[in-house]
């Protein structure tokens, strides 16, 4: 073997893994999205807000999340900042400061809003 | 300088050039005429730029404007409009000979140029009058049924109107004419390099030119002083990640340290002019410190071999696939066959090279970075971009593609043009050449395959085992997909009960694999369907039966061990019986001289719908009671404007002519995923039913019919649809490859009939005839140009085509198909509608690229009793197997 043999060899789906989540089993990718938006409650935003240093959501993460996957559902698609910005009234700064991981990796991850790198078919 | 003055599309132009001005750049440039397209860096290979001057058909590539002085020239945009086309884009149009549309107006007005001197051609010259000009989309069939109705056109013997569809009939099963069609067969549809942008700067790139390096220094001094340079820009200059994601973040916009491949993107050069832009990258100094190069698996899994990722071993993944006990199947069974088969690099070839522009809309912190160009997946190339730069608020839109065959699921050009506009601030183009895009483009991967098959006394499959090796390439893009498509689909149309594989995805210097129509199937399927020859002989048995009797049959699995309650193979193998009777009869009396006949077969179960596979697609009513849809579902050619339009048309009664589609921009559509492994009809499809009877339900609970009666009703007018595929439930096992597949199948055999030159080894394909299922047909033509496209790539793969990275620069070079290699076909199609479909349909892009190489392949073998093993099969692999036959 090559010098490689110190490196861990993927095998499987490099993409999906199943993980335990507010009692039920739910499946993720290996950034840590949900696979199915579906799949998202209220447990499991608790409880992916707890994993990332959150004790308790406040009402303005709340909002956030909520407003996220309303748009989502609305759109089938994310909203870019400027969306959450003019939707929420809320600045850049003070958003991106709500969620360890800001919005891209902490809002929207816990919002159970898709990787939008997910590569499908 | 010259003086020369033409007449232009019926007006008199007067222009003074340099005596190397070519007719086509100052059509694009000076006239802003940009119907006729670039694909062949003008070496007069593609006929993309056919215009007709004088009454002739020239490629305009090779005209010097200098030598035109009182010439008239008719370009497409002076032939019709899509108000008032010709006759001609109107065959077009309704021959369904118009998928991409980049090679369209070349064709066209090659079309005129024959038509008006004459009006009633025979095949031969319809192929002699085309022969300069290029299509990868249709196998050229569709292109010649357009020349020989539009010829019908002119001699007065049929009407526009009395061909087309009406409009108002029926909507599923019809060949309505794609909306987009027109606008392509008058030169009007914009593609990346037709985009007009004022104050535009070029871009130019500096690449490797070395296959793999740590690079010690880029000295960017002196080009940075050159005539017409704004800016030159490195690695340093890019504020995110700088890596592009599909898979692995493995791939970076520019390299900064090491370089991985022969033309890795080093630095970008804008200037004025794209001929400055080239000189002042040629200036770009780079000094390397040379790596050792792997260029096979074998090197790069070899004891002490350099590892080209550091973070990433070179064997990068592995997959199994176990289902019973294949070894002790083999050793029980009545006969067994074991060969080895490899499959070549090669390349998507879409006519267009890979262009893309990029600007900043608005300014300051709201400043938004648009970027125009050629993806497949425009949500997903938008936030790679925004990880990569380091910037958040970005709108990609796609413009019109010239061919795509998977090659435009990965990021390649838009990169470079993205962070060029931002940091520069500047609007800029990048159109490289189409030896430029060759070089930076992933190919379809090779393989390196060892089989072993067996049967039982009564012909039946015991146990298939088989070990492939991939080479990725530098960079994963989609390479643990291909690893993984070809294990979901790896037992094709059989039941074998016992099954054992391994694939191995291996780091290399070479070309990065990518998505290549059908991306991995078709590299197994090869050995599986060569290897189904083989054992029919064995046994004695003839190869269509031995298929037919060992059909999946429903209740049965797959290799992965999901089971189908549809596979209507068997009845396919009834359906084109007959034909090959026939064509075996006669091949038996085509094998005495030199040249002989062979008849082969080959199929496939390709699957459609991927195993947690997800759509989305949002609808709304519109004031006008019209509907819009709201999907990122690009169309680089297949026809996914037909097949929206038709669907939603047939499902509410909205005429099609108010059925809007918004499918080009990140900022209005729903994330769709890619246009890619033959997902369209089958997800988007069926996302837009899905969202279509919310609609409908809503205006039922209502007691309504129009937008006023919703909105009074106070119910929504907008829904989304999200249709989801099997294998929602998670991946295949890791150990044993077992698990879910893909939810539906598209079912195919193809026939090969071949002449064999034994005494030059030369291979003429005499026809090709398909037998498919895949369900309800929305739209016959599309469906048709799917297959015969297909065909026509895979006897390009089995034949000819090798992509050899920093050789192959052009199409010539390439051995690209053109009307002298197209065959016909002959078509049969079944329609089991599939419970899970959209309509009962299914998907298609792919499935003949699959099963046509082998089925070439086994020809060959029955005309000449040579069988050939790694693809392409050359004239020189023949004749060497022949000779070595002897």
């Amino acid at each position: 073997m090559n010098d490689s043999a110190t490196h861990t060899l993927e095998a499987g789906d490099v993409h999906q893994k199943f993980r335990t989540i507010a009692g039920r089993e739910i499946l993720f990718d290996k950034q840590g999205f949900l696979w199915h938006p579906e799949d998202w409650s209220e447990e499991v935003a608790v409880a992916l807000a707890l994993e990332s240093g959150i004790e308790a959501l406040s009402n303005d993460q709340w909002r956030v999340i909520r407003f996220l996957r309303d748009y989502f559902a609305y759109h089938g698609r994310a909203p870019l900042n400027r969306d959450l910005k003019s939707g929420l009234n809320i600045s850049l700064m003070d958003l991106e400061s709500l969620f360890p991981g800001g919005i891209r990796h902490g809002a929207r991850r816990i919002a159970g809003l898709p990787n939008p790198r997910a590569c499908t078919g | 300088m010259k003086k020369v003055v033409m007449k232009i599309n019926g007006k008199l132009h007067q222009f003074v050039v340099e005596p190397d001005r070519v007719l086509l750049d100052l059509l694009r440039e000076d006239m802003l005429l940009t119907g006729a397209k670039q694909s062949c860096d003008r070496k007069g290979q593609c006929g993309a730029c056919t215009v007709i001057v004088n009454g002739q058909a020239v490629r305009s590539c090779l005209q010097k404007v200098a030598n035109l002085d009182g010439a008239e020239v008719i370009t497409i945009e002076g032939l019709g409009t899509p108000e008032n086309p010709h006759l001609i884009q109107e065959a077009y149009v309704l021959s369904g000979a118009v998928q991409c549309g980049f090679c369209t107006p070349g064709m066209i007005m090659a079309t005129k140029a024959l038509l008006d001197r004459n009006p009633n051609p025979n095949v031969e010259e319809i192929k002699k009058a085309l022969e300069h000009n290029l299509c990868r989309c249709t196998g050229y069939i569709k292109i010649i049924e357009a020349v020989q109705l539009a010829a019908r056109f002119i001699r007065g013997e049929t009407t526009p109107g009395a061909v087309r569809p009406d409009p108002n009939g029926p909507k599923i099963g019809v060949s309505h004419p794609r909306p987009s069609a027109m606008l392509k067969a008058c030169g009007v549809a914009p593609f990346s390099a037709d985009i007009k942008l004022q104050d535009a700067l070029e871009l130019a790139v500096v690449r490797s030119t070395e296959h793999h390096a740590n690079i010690v220094s880029i000295d960017t001094s002196k080009a940075e002083k050159m005539p017409g340079v704004v800016g030159v820009i490195t690695a340093n200059h890019i504020k995110g990640t700088n890596r592009i994601v599909i898979i692995f973040p493995d791939e970076p916009i520019l390299c900064k340290d090491k370089v991985q491949c022969l033309g890795d993107p080093i630095a970008i050069v804008a200037a004025q002019t794209k001929q400055q832009a080239i000189a002042a990258a040629e200036a770009v100094k780079v000094t390397y410190e040379p790596l050792p190069v792997l260029r096979s698996p074998q090197e790069a899994m070899a004891e002490g071999a350099i590892q080209i990722h550091k973070e990433w071993p070179n064997l990068c993944f592995v997959q199994p696939q176990i289902k019973g006990d294949a070894e002790k199947a083999i050793a029980e069974s009545a006969a067994v066959v074991e060969a080895s088969f490899t499959t070549q690099i090669n390349h998507q070839a879409p006519l267009e090279p890979e262009a893309t522009v990029a600007y900043m809309e608005g300014e300051g912190e709201d400043a938004q970075l648009v970027v125009v160009g050629r993806s497949i997946q425009i949500h997903g190339v938008m936030t790679n971009l925004q990880e990569a730069l380091g910037y958040e608020n970005i709108r990609y839109e796609e413009a019109y593609s010239g061919g795509q065959f998977g090659i435009k699921a990965a990021i390649t050009t838009e990169g470079i043009s993205a962070a060029a506009a931002l940091h520069l601030q500047r609007p800029v183009r990048y159109i490289p050449s189409i030896a430029e895009s060759m070089l930076l483009t992933n190919k379809r991967h090779p393989f390196d395959m060892k089989v072993k098959l067996a049967a039982d006394e009564n012909g039946k499959l015991t146990a298939f085992t088989i070990d492939y090796i991939v080479d990725n390439g530098a960079y994963q893009i989609i390479g643990i997909y291909v690893i993984m498509r070809a294990m979901w689909m790896l037992s094709g149309s059989y039941n074998i009960p016992n099954v054992n594989a391994m694939g191995k995805l291996v780091y290399t210097n070479n070309p990065a694999g990518g998505a290549a129509r059908g991306a991995g199937p078709p590299q197994v399927t090869f050995a599986l369907e060569s290897a189904m020859d083989m054992l029919a002989e064995k046994i004695g048995m003839d190869p269509l039966r031995f298929r037919k009797i060992n059909s999946l049959l429903p209740g049965q699995s797959v290799s992965t061990g999901m089971v189908y309650e549809q596979w209507p193979f068997p009845e396919l193998c009834d359906a084109i019986q007959a034909k090959y009777d026939s064509a075996k009869k006669e091949a038996a009396t085509l094998k005495s001289g030199p040249i002989k006949r062979g008849v082969g077969i080959a199929t496939h179960a390709f699957g459609i719908g991927g195993p947690g596979d997800a759509g989305r697609v949002a609808v709304e009513l519109d004031p006008d009671d019209g509907i819009t849809i709201y999907a990122a579902v690009a169309d680089p050619g297949e026809g996914n404007d037909s097949m929206l339009t038709q669907i939603a048309s047939h499902l509410t009664g909205i005429p099609m002519d108010k059925v809007r589609l918004m499918t080009r921009d990140t900022d209005h559509t729903a994330e769709m995923g890619p246009a890619a492994a033959s997902r369209m009809t089958y997800m988007a499809g069926g996302s837009l039913v899905l969202a279509i009877e919310q609609l409908k339900k809503a205006m039922e609970e209502a007691g309504v019919k129009t937008y006023e009666g919703l909105t009074k009703a106070g119910k929504p007018i907008h829904y989304v649809g999200s249709k989801k595929a099997a294998g929602q439930e998670g991946p295949l096992d890791p150990v044993t490859g077992q698990g879910p597949s893909f939810e539906s199948r598209v079912h195919n055999i193809q026939m090969a009939e071949v002449d064999v030159n034994t005494d030059t080894g030369e291979v003429q394909v005499i026809k090709m005839t398909t037998a498919v299922d895949a369900g309800t047909v929305i739209n016959p033509q599309n469906l048709e140009g799917q297959l015969q496209g297909g065909m026509d790539q895979g006897v390009g793969y089995a034949l000819r085509e090798e992509y050899v990275h920093g050789k192959t620069r052009d199409w010539v070079t390439f051995k690209f198909p053109t009307m002298k290699t197209s065959f016909p076909t002959d078509i049969i199609i079944r329609e089991t509608p599939r419970v899970k479909g959209p309509l009962g349909a299914t998907g298609i892009g792919e499935m003949t690229m699959v099963s046509t190489a082998p089925a070439i392949i086994n020809a060959i073998y029955d005309a000449c009793g040579v069988r050939i093993f790694d693809l392409p099969a050359t004239p020189e692999k023949i004749k060497a197997a022949l000779a070595a036959k002897k």
